[in-house]
């Protein structure tokens, strides 16, 4: 087994890990700073995809406490209330820094500011873009700007297992997989960032890049760690719905189009948002995306099994040129979207729970810090668009300072657990020694179980069989084994993926089942009121060996209470 | 007379040959460029036949299908599916391209697909981009500005951001530098239209300060005049850039500044 040691270990490399990579160096450059990632170095992840853009109150007649209070009414008060305010309050900061220092080169308004556009569930036109691909310059600054660095790049490496001390007080380094060659790494570290993001990729349709597994859950998960409002799964009202096979079918077309004025509509043209909320198609995901799935229940899907989304009324030159980029792929597959209409389907896009982590991006273990979507609390039970990547970075820096605050006081490199090392290369390993099988028809399965009972409506039933089923898949899946050499083996590394994804579509159908009411994402028909906002309390689940614990906690309002409001005038 | 010997694994053999499932409505053969570099053997073509009427559009979806249905020990990077990270370029029907955004239904005949040309091999279709990343680190592709910076952001003009229109937007897939000659031949000294049509985003951004520092870095006979205006990088785009566009830009300022 190859074996390093480094001060800073980072695992994933979209906003957050990069984030973390450049501040980490800027607080204290002889930092040994090693970043590992499951693909190459800016071209995996989902920071990338980011379409829509970057929410920060910038403009006058903006302010912090309004996209704070934007932030706790559209997570339905189970926000982590001083994480949200860190977000919120550190966004302005961190979007000068992307273009001041990183270089980023956002659209402008006519007097040469930044300019904002609309989004939904918000009270202000405070998103910050460029066109409607921001990812792309985002990640390529940043990924510039690692290179530029002196930070080692452990490409196509998997991480497979946190490995603590012997005594398992704190974290020593981790298990990494080097995809290429098949060998194992294991790097030893000061400090470790949990950055992989999260991903759900388990639902039939969804947004994620196809390398997103929810490794760093499933691992934090199996290191001891809780993770809270698992049962809080953002599907994305508008998915491209371009034929049930193609891998395009999911992909998201962005929340500015309903954010400039675009209309959803049922297969005889008919307009229904209005029917669900007076904020009409700019409502928030989690109410759009209920409403399209009732739509559908209701016997007015378009032909494919979905409903329309329409522009053409806003002017196609207009649509063309504002939406490029989501105008052109709608036309890769064959779609018009600024003169027609599109059909479109809710796809699972993020998730709001993960690991508990405070304001210093520390987690229970020391040792490792987390940051990004691997995190739960930010955005309660639904998060804005464009809260995501302003999460990602925001809190990626975080995470960077306060390792290098932290390594400045010691912290001096430890001694993994042996025994714990060779128990987590038997357990990737264990497929090998089994006859190869057909892994994809449990990922077929799993896609199906999730999608129609954990997903945009549940019920004790559902929930309740659904339990039953993934714990029947995990089985089948333990029996399954893989073929061929180590050297990158794509279906090993697919049988590694659907380990983690069943682990953490168990821990989901557990969150939803002790939820026993209707927030955000979360919608049981058994239970479709919100419940008391003042006595909310949130989800925590832990492994208790291969079992799954759920416990819930209060949720502390540390700077607000259900009813008040921070921005004057506003509270009723 | 002198003899020559071809470099190690450059002769391609014919490999395994799998045909259609019973039934096929629509049957279509991918002829894949295979190569393990454990198994010691040089590389080959395997062909695939496959049923078009139970896959989906995209020659991605095909080579997934290939994978996950007959054989599961071909290798091939992808993330994003949606032709924006540039993890899937390949050669397809001659071609580079994304995997993702090309429809197999473009392609007449046989699908013959290979790893983007001229790059070294890791596995089957996966190149190793190494040189291309460090010819990307060369041309210090960040902002450089002595100015301090003001306490928001630099204010710039509608203009001024459009110019970079046609420039943010390259996924750095390298289909445009694999498929030209200068390149294939001068790879080691030229820096090829992906890197050239970066150096000239930074060029052309009003905020940058090092212009002349970056055309210096590029006033070189291989580095930037080993174009020889062939247009195989902007025919290739898959994103509908133009790099040799850029690099006109380039040598144009070159002349202007004489």
């Amino acid at each position: 087994m190859n074996r390093v040691d480094t001060d800073v270990l980072i695992l994933g490399a979209g906003g957050a890990g990069l984030f973390a990579a450049l501040h980490a160096k800027k607080a204290d450059p002889t930092l040994d700073v090693t970043i590992a990632v499951k693909g190459l170095l800016g071209k995996c992840g989902c920071t990338r995809m980011v379409q829509g853009g970057y929410n920060v109150a910038l403009a006058p007649g903006d302010s912090v406490e309004r996209h704070f209070m934007d932030t706790i009414e559209g997570g339905s008060w189970l926000n982590h209330q001083d994480l949200a305010w860190m977000l919120v309050s550190t966004a302005p900061a961190r979007v000068r820094e992307l273009e001041n220092e990183l270089g980023c080169f956002f659209d402008r308004n006519p007097d040469g500011t930044v300019h904002q556009k609309a989004f939904a569930g918000q009270t202000f036109d405070r998103t910050v873009h460029k066109g409607d691909l921001t990812g792309i310059e985002i990640v390529n600054r940043l990924a510039e700007q690692v290179w530029a660095r002196d930070v080692r790049r452990l490409e196509e490496h998997r991480a497979l297992a946190f490995i603590k001390t012997r005594a398992g007080d704190r974290l020593a380094g981790v298990l990494l997989a080097d995809m290429r060659s098949g060998g194992f790494t294991l790097v030893r570290a000061r400090a470790v960032l949990l950055a992989t993001g999260g991903g759900p990729t388990m639902y039939r349709y969804h947004t994620p890049s196809g390398d997103k597994a929810c490794d760093g859950m499933a691992m934090a998960l199996r290191a001891g760690l809780a993770l809270r409002d698992m049962e809080m799964v953002q599907f994305h009202p508008t998915g491209l719905l371009a034929g049930p096979d193609t891998r395009m079918t999911g992909t998201v077309l962005e929340e500015g189009l309903r954010g400039a004025g675009g209309w959803l509509t049922d297969r005889n043209g008919r307009r229904f948002m209005a029917d669900y909320d007076t904020r009409g198609e700019r409502a928030t995901r989690d109410v759009v995306s209920r409403a399209i799935f009732a739509e559908i229940k209701r016997g007015v899907a378009t032909p494919n099994g979905g409903v329309y989304l329409e522009m053409g009324h806003l002017g196609p030159d207009n649509v063309r040129r504002q939406f490029k980029g989501m105008v052109e792929r709608c036309a890769d597959c064959g779609f018009d979207l600024a003169g027609g209409r599109v059909e479109v389907i809710p796809t699972a896009h993020y998730m709001m729970g993960g690991v508990e982590f405070d304001t210093g991006c520390r987690t229970a273990l020391a040792g490792l810090y987390a940051a990004g979507e691997d995190t739960g609390g930010v955005h309660g039970a639904n998060r804005l668009g464009g809260n995501g990547v302003a999460n990602s970075t925001v809190f990626g820096g975080i995470a960077g300072d306060a390792i290098a605050r932290d390594l400045a006081g010691g912290g001096a490199l430890a001694e993994p657990d042996e025994d714990a090392l060779r128990a987590a290369v038997d357990a990737a390993l264990a497929p090998f020694a089994r006859p190869a099988g057909n892994i994809e028809a449990v990922r077929e399965q799993l896609h199906d179980l999730m999608w129609e009972k954990v997903g945009i409506v549940r019920d004790a039933a559902s929930l309740a069989a659904a339990g039953d089923a993934l714990a029947a898949l995990d089985a089948t899946l333990d029996g399954i084994g893989v073929g061929g050499g180590r050297g990158f083996n794509l279906t090993w590394h697919d049988w590694l993926n659907l380990k983690n994804l069943v682990l953490v579509s168990r821990v989901i159908a557990a969150a939803a089942s002790a939820r026993e009411n209707s927030r955000g994402a979360h919608w049981r028909s058994d239970f479709p009121r919100p419940g008391d906002l003042a006595t909310s309390r949130y989800t925590r689940v832990t492994l208790d060996g291969p079992a799954i614990a759920v416990g819930t906690a209060p949720v502390v309002f540390s700077r607000v209470r259900p009813g008040e409001s921070l921005v004057r005038g506003a509270a009723d | 007379m002198a003899e020559f010997s071809l470099p190690a694994n450059s002769k391609v053999g014919t490999g395994t040959a799998h045909p259609a499932p019973a039934g096929a409505k629509k049957p279509k053969t991918f002829k894949i460029y295979r190569w393990n570099p454990d198994d010691k053997q040089n590389p080959r073509v395997d062909s695939y036949t496959i049923d078009l009427a139970d896959c989906a559009p995209m020659v991605l979806d095909a080579l997934i299908k290939i994978k996950n249905e007959i054989d599961p020990t071909l290798t091939f990077r992808r993330s994003c599916r949606e032709g924006v990270c540039g993890s899937c370029a390949m050669n397809i029907d001659g071609t580079n391209t994304l995997a993702c955004t090309k429809p197999i239904e473009e392609v007449d005949g046989d699908v013959a697909i290979y790893p983007l040309p001229h790059m070294p091999v890791i596995k089957d279709l996966v190149p190793d981009l190494t040189m291309a990343y460090t010819q990307l680190r060369a041309i210090e592709p960040w902002l450089k500005s002595e100015s301090p910076p003001p306490d928001r952001e630099r204010p710039q003009s509608q203009e001024e951001r459009a110019k970079l229109d046609g420039m943010w937007e390259c996924i750095l897939c390298f289909c445009c530098t694999t498929s030209c000659p200068s390149y294939w031949w001068n790879g080691d000294r030229y820096l090829g239209p992906a890197i050239l049509l970066q150096a000239y985003r930074w060029i052309a951004d009003s905020r940058d300060e090092a212009t002349g520092e970056r055309l210096d870095a590029l006033e070189d006979p291989f580095r930037l005049y080993r174009c020889h205006t062939i247009m195989n990088c902007t025919k290739t785009c898959p994103k509908g850039l133009n790099p040799a566009k850029a690099i006109a830009e380039i040598k144009k300022l070159m002349v202007a500044r004489r």
